[in-house]
Protein backbone atom coordinates (compact mmCIF):
# COMPACT_ATOMS: atom_id res chain seq x y z
CA UNK A 1 0.00 0.00 0.00
CA UNK A 2 2.87 2.30 0.82
CA UNK A 3 4.38 1.40 -2.53
CA UNK A 4 1.21 2.47 -4.38
CA UNK A 5 0.93 5.72 -2.46
CA UNK A 6 4.55 6.56 -3.12
CA UNK A 7 4.23 5.70 -6.83
CA UNK A 8 1.15 7.78 -7.53
CA UNK A 9 1.46 10.98 -5.47
CA UNK A 10 3.52 13.58 -7.42
CA UNK A 11 6.86 14.65 -6.03
CA UNK A 12 5.91 18.21 -5.20
CA UNK A 13 3.14 17.06 -2.85
CA UNK A 14 5.56 14.71 -1.05
CA UNK A 15 8.10 17.52 -0.69
CA UNK A 16 5.45 19.78 0.77
CA UNK A 17 4.72 17.13 3.37
CA UNK A 18 8.40 17.11 4.31
CA UNK A 19 9.23 13.64 2.91
CA UNK A 20 12.17 14.42 0.64
CA UNK A 21 14.48 11.43 0.89
CA UNK A 22 12.47 8.79 -1.03
CA UNK A 23 13.86 6.92 -4.03
CA UNK A 24 13.39 8.39 -7.50
CA UNK A 25 10.09 7.65 -9.23
CA UNK A 26 12.01 5.88 -11.97
CA UNK A 27 12.24 2.84 -9.72
CA UNK A 28 8.46 2.55 -9.44
CA UNK A 29 8.47 1.17 -12.98
CA UNK A 30 11.97 -0.33 -13.11
CA UNK A 31 11.57 -2.80 -10.24
CA UNK A 32 8.53 -4.64 -11.63
CA UNK A 33 10.24 -4.89 -15.00
CA UNK A 34 13.32 -6.36 -13.35
CA UNK A 35 11.16 -8.92 -11.55
CA UNK A 36 9.41 -10.04 -14.71
CA UNK A 37 12.65 -10.38 -16.66
CA UNK A 38 14.07 -12.47 -13.80
CA UNK A 39 11.07 -14.77 -13.92
CA UNK A 40 11.47 -15.18 -17.67
CA UNK A 41 15.17 -15.94 -17.42
CA UNK A 42 14.43 -18.32 -14.57
CA UNK A 43 12.57 -20.59 -16.98
CA UNK A 44 15.54 -20.82 -19.32
CA UNK A 45 17.97 -21.18 -16.41
CA UNK A 46 15.98 -24.03 -14.90
CA UNK A 47 15.95 -25.84 -18.22
CA UNK A 48 19.71 -25.41 -18.51
CA UNK A 49 20.35 -26.61 -14.97
CA UNK A 50 18.24 -29.66 -15.65
CA UNK A 51 20.22 -30.52 -18.74
CA UNK A 52 23.52 -30.02 -16.99
CA UNK A 53 22.70 -32.22 -14.03
CA UNK A 54 21.56 -35.13 -16.19
CA UNK A 55 24.02 -37.95 -15.70
CA UNK A 56 26.36 -38.32 -18.72
CA UNK A 57 26.23 -41.52 -20.71
CA UNK A 58 29.41 -42.92 -19.15
CA UNK A 59 28.52 -42.58 -15.48
CA UNK A 60 27.49 -45.44 -13.23
CA UNK A 61 24.51 -43.40 -12.07
CA UNK A 62 22.62 -44.60 -15.11
CA UNK A 63 22.95 -48.20 -13.95
CA UNK A 64 22.77 -48.24 -10.18
CA UNK A 65 23.04 -46.04 -7.13
CA UNK A 66 23.91 -46.23 -3.44
CA UNK A 67 20.63 -47.70 -2.30
CA UNK A 68 20.68 -50.46 -4.88
CA UNK A 69 24.23 -51.46 -4.05
CA UNK A 70 23.52 -51.90 -0.36
CA UNK A 71 20.24 -53.76 -0.69
CA UNK A 72 19.85 -57.04 1.16
CA UNK A 73 18.49 -60.15 -0.45
CA UNK A 74 15.57 -61.76 1.34
CA UNK A 75 15.34 -65.52 1.34
CA UNK A 76 13.08 -67.06 -1.22
CA UNK A 77 9.85 -68.43 0.33
CA UNK A 78 7.57 -70.90 -1.38
CA UNK A 79 4.10 -69.70 -2.39
CA UNK A 80 4.88 -66.08 -1.50
CA UNK A 81 5.34 -63.09 -3.74
CA UNK A 82 9.07 -62.41 -4.04
CA UNK A 83 10.32 -59.36 -2.21
CA UNK A 84 10.76 -56.12 -4.11
CA UNK A 85 14.34 -55.47 -5.17
CA UNK A 86 16.37 -53.73 -7.83
CA UNK A 87 17.18 -56.27 -10.53
CA UNK A 88 20.70 -55.93 -11.95
CA UNK A 89 20.90 -54.68 -15.49
CA UNK A 90 22.56 -57.83 -16.86
CA UNK A 91 19.59 -59.94 -15.83
CA UNK A 92 17.11 -57.48 -17.28
CA UNK A 93 18.97 -57.44 -20.57
CA UNK A 94 19.12 -61.19 -20.79
CA UNK A 95 15.40 -61.42 -20.18
CA UNK A 96 14.53 -58.80 -22.76
CA UNK A 97 16.89 -59.43 -25.60
CA UNK A 98 18.18 -62.98 -25.50
CA UNK A 99 15.29 -65.43 -25.78
CA UNK A 100 14.92 -66.81 -29.28
CA UNK A 101 11.68 -65.78 -30.93
CA UNK B 1 32.34 -65.27 -42.97
CA UNK B 2 31.11 -61.70 -43.31
CA UNK B 3 27.58 -60.37 -43.20
CA UNK B 4 26.31 -56.88 -43.84
CA UNK B 5 22.93 -55.39 -42.92
CA UNK B 6 21.40 -51.95 -43.18
CA UNK B 7 19.90 -50.13 -40.22
CA UNK B 8 19.05 -46.59 -39.15
CA UNK B 9 20.73 -44.45 -36.55
CA UNK B 10 18.89 -42.61 -33.78
CA UNK B 11 18.70 -39.48 -35.98
CA UNK B 12 17.43 -41.39 -39.00
CA UNK B 13 20.66 -41.58 -41.01
CA UNK B 14 21.33 -44.92 -42.76
CA UNK B 15 24.10 -47.01 -41.22
CA UNK B 16 25.39 -50.50 -42.00
CA UNK B 17 26.44 -53.20 -39.58
CA UNK B 18 29.12 -55.64 -40.73
CA UNK B 19 29.67 -58.84 -38.79
CA UNK B 20 32.70 -61.06 -39.27
CA UNK B 21 33.40 -64.24 -37.40
CA UNK B 22 37.10 -64.94 -37.32
CA UNK B 23 36.87 -68.04 -35.15
CA UNK B 24 34.64 -69.64 -32.56
CA UNK B 25 35.62 -67.16 -29.90
CA UNK B 26 36.51 -64.08 -31.93
CA UNK B 27 34.08 -61.73 -33.62
CA UNK B 28 34.31 -58.33 -35.21
CA UNK B 29 31.33 -55.99 -35.50
CA UNK B 30 31.69 -52.74 -37.44
CA UNK B 31 29.13 -49.94 -37.71
CA UNK B 32 29.72 -47.67 -40.64
CA UNK B 33 28.00 -44.29 -40.88
CA UNK B 34 27.17 -42.32 -44.01
CA UNK B 35 30.05 -40.63 -45.85
CA UNK B 36 30.43 -36.88 -46.06
CA UNK B 37 27.72 -35.75 -48.48
CA UNK B 38 28.64 -33.43 -51.35
CA UNK B 39 25.45 -31.41 -50.91
CA UNK B 40 26.03 -30.63 -47.23
CA UNK B 41 29.64 -29.72 -47.95
CA UNK B 42 28.66 -27.33 -50.76
CA UNK B 43 25.82 -25.90 -48.68
CA UNK B 44 28.20 -25.07 -45.82
CA UNK B 45 30.83 -23.64 -48.15
CA UNK B 46 28.33 -21.46 -50.01
CA UNK B 47 26.86 -20.19 -46.75
CA UNK B 48 30.26 -19.14 -45.45
CA UNK B 49 31.25 -17.54 -48.74
CA UNK B 50 27.96 -15.68 -49.12
CA UNK B 51 28.32 -14.31 -45.58
CA UNK B 52 31.89 -13.22 -46.37
CA UNK B 53 30.76 -11.58 -49.59
CA UNK B 54 28.04 -9.73 -47.69
CA UNK B 55 30.64 -8.50 -45.18
CA UNK B 56 32.90 -7.46 -48.06
CA UNK B 57 30.07 -5.51 -49.68
CA UNK B 58 29.48 -3.72 -46.38
CA UNK B 59 33.06 -3.03 -45.40
CA UNK B 60 34.97 -2.87 -48.76
CA UNK B 61 37.83 -4.80 -47.15
CA UNK B 62 39.14 -7.52 -49.45
CA UNK B 63 40.84 -9.38 -46.61
CA UNK B 64 37.43 -10.70 -45.64
CA UNK B 65 37.24 -12.82 -48.78
CA UNK B 66 40.64 -14.46 -48.33
CA UNK B 67 39.92 -14.97 -44.63
CA UNK B 68 36.71 -16.76 -45.60
CA UNK B 69 38.59 -19.10 -47.92
CA UNK B 70 41.12 -19.93 -45.20
CA UNK B 71 38.39 -20.51 -42.67
CA UNK B 72 36.56 -22.86 -45.00
CA UNK B 73 39.66 -24.91 -45.77
CA UNK B 74 40.90 -25.15 -42.20
CA UNK B 75 37.40 -25.83 -40.90
CA UNK B 76 37.01 -28.69 -43.36
CA UNK B 77 40.32 -30.24 -42.36
CA UNK B 78 39.54 -29.97 -38.65
CA UNK B 79 36.10 -31.46 -39.18
CA UNK B 80 37.41 -34.44 -41.14
CA UNK B 81 40.22 -35.15 -38.72
CA UNK B 82 38.57 -34.63 -35.35
CA UNK B 83 34.81 -34.78 -35.73
CA UNK B 84 33.59 -36.99 -38.57
CA UNK B 85 33.71 -40.63 -37.57
CA UNK B 86 33.30 -43.03 -40.48
CA UNK B 87 33.35 -46.38 -38.82
CA UNK B 88 33.26 -47.71 -35.30
CA UNK B 89 34.18 -51.31 -34.77
CA UNK B 90 34.15 -53.74 -31.89
CA UNK B 91 36.50 -56.72 -31.83
CA UNK B 92 35.62 -59.28 -29.18
CA UNK B 93 38.22 -61.97 -28.49
CA UNK B 94 36.89 -64.50 -26.02
CA UNK B 95 39.86 -65.08 -23.79
CA UNK B 96 41.74 -61.86 -24.38
CA UNK B 97 39.57 -58.76 -24.31
CA UNK B 98 37.53 -56.26 -26.24
CA UNK B 99 38.96 -53.68 -28.62
CA UNK B 100 37.01 -50.61 -29.71
CA UNK B 101 38.28 -48.59 -32.70
CA UNK B 102 36.91 -45.41 -34.22
CA UNK B 103 38.21 -44.41 -37.63
CA UNK B 104 37.81 -40.82 -38.71
CA UNK B 105 37.22 -39.57 -42.23
CA UNK B 106 40.81 -38.36 -42.56
CA UNK B 107 42.14 -41.85 -41.87
CA UNK B 108 42.96 -41.38 -38.19
CA UNK B 109 42.10 -44.31 -35.96
CA UNK B 110 41.81 -44.30 -32.23
CA UNK B 111 41.64 -47.57 -30.27
CA UNK B 112 40.79 -48.63 -26.77
CA UNK B 113 41.52 -52.12 -25.50
CA UNK B 114 39.84 -53.58 -22.45
CA UNK B 115 41.17 -56.80 -20.96
CA UNK B 116 38.65 -59.58 -20.42
CA UNK B 117 39.39 -59.74 -16.69
CA UNK B 118 38.02 -56.24 -16.29
CA UNK B 119 34.88 -56.78 -18.35
CA UNK B 120 31.84 -57.60 -16.27
CA UNK B 121 29.22 -57.53 -19.01
CA UNK B 122 28.12 -55.87 -22.23
CA UNK B 123 24.59 -54.49 -21.86
CA UNK B 124 22.09 -52.27 -23.62
CA UNK B 125 21.35 -49.34 -21.35
CA UNK B 126 18.89 -46.52 -21.85
CA UNK B 127 19.60 -42.98 -20.72
CA UNK B 128 18.51 -39.42 -21.27
CA UNK B 129 20.63 -37.66 -23.87
CA UNK B 130 19.76 -34.15 -25.06
CA UNK B 131 15.97 -34.23 -24.65
CA UNK B 132 15.77 -37.81 -25.96
CA UNK B 133 15.91 -41.20 -24.33
CA UNK B 134 18.27 -43.39 -26.34
CA UNK B 135 19.38 -46.98 -26.15
CA UNK B 136 23.11 -47.45 -26.25
CA UNK B 137 25.46 -50.35 -25.86
CA UNK B 138 27.99 -50.17 -23.08
CA UNK B 139 30.67 -52.28 -21.45
CA UNK B 140 30.48 -52.60 -17.67
CA UNK B 141 33.87 -52.78 -15.99
CA UNK B 142 34.32 -54.75 -12.83
CA UNK B 143 35.20 -53.21 -9.51
CA UNK B 144 38.33 -54.93 -8.16
CA UNK B 145 37.14 -54.81 -4.53
CA UNK B 146 33.50 -55.70 -4.96
CA UNK B 147 32.69 -58.56 -7.36
CA UNK B 148 29.08 -57.42 -7.73
CA UNK B 149 29.90 -53.77 -8.20
CA UNK B 150 30.49 -51.77 -11.34
CA UNK B 151 33.43 -49.44 -11.42
CA UNK B 152 33.01 -47.83 -14.82
CA UNK B 153 30.70 -47.68 -17.80
CA UNK B 154 32.20 -47.42 -21.30
CA UNK B 155 29.59 -46.40 -23.87
CA UNK B 156 30.08 -47.76 -27.41
CA UNK B 157 29.05 -46.46 -30.83
CA UNK B 158 28.74 -42.93 -29.60
CA UNK B 159 28.77 -41.04 -32.86
CA UNK B 160 26.76 -43.39 -35.04
CA UNK B 161 24.05 -44.04 -32.52
CA UNK B 162 22.35 -47.18 -33.82
CA UNK B 163 18.75 -47.96 -32.99
CA UNK B 164 17.54 -50.84 -30.87
CA UNK B 165 17.31 -53.43 -33.68
CA UNK B 166 20.97 -53.00 -34.57
CA UNK B 167 21.95 -52.97 -30.91
CA UNK B 168 20.14 -56.25 -30.27
CA UNK B 169 22.16 -57.91 -33.03
CA UNK B 170 25.43 -56.66 -31.59
CA UNK B 171 24.31 -57.63 -28.08
CA UNK B 172 23.48 -61.18 -29.08
CA UNK B 173 26.82 -61.62 -30.82
CA UNK B 174 28.73 -60.32 -27.82
CA UNK B 175 26.78 -62.44 -25.34
CA UNK B 176 27.51 -65.61 -27.31
CA UNK B 177 31.20 -65.01 -26.80
CA UNK B 178 30.94 -63.77 -23.23
CA UNK B 179 29.02 -66.88 -22.20
CA UNK B 180 31.91 -69.03 -23.26
CA UNK B 181 34.13 -67.63 -20.59
CA UNK B 182 31.71 -68.79 -17.90
CA UNK B 183 31.41 -72.36 -19.18
CA UNK B 184 35.13 -72.78 -19.76
CA UNK B 185 36.90 -70.87 -16.99
CA UNK B 186 40.61 -70.53 -17.53
CA UNK B 187 43.13 -69.33 -15.00
CA UNK B 188 44.29 -65.85 -16.04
Amino acid sequence: VLYLIWAYIPETWLFSLGLTYWPQKYWAVALPVYLLVTVGIGYILLFGINMMSTAPLNSTDTITDNFARKQQQKKFQEEAIPALRDIPISEVNRMFFLPEK
Amino acid sequence: MAEERRFRSACGAPITLRRRQHSASCRELAVRGPRLQLRSLSAATSAVWLAAYGLFALSENSMVLSAAIFITLIGLIIYLHFVKIDQESLLVIGSLGIQVTSSYASGKESTIFIEMGQVKDVVINEAIHMQKVIYYLCILLQDPEDPQGISEVVPLFQSSKPRLDCLIEVYKSCQEILEQRKTAPQSN
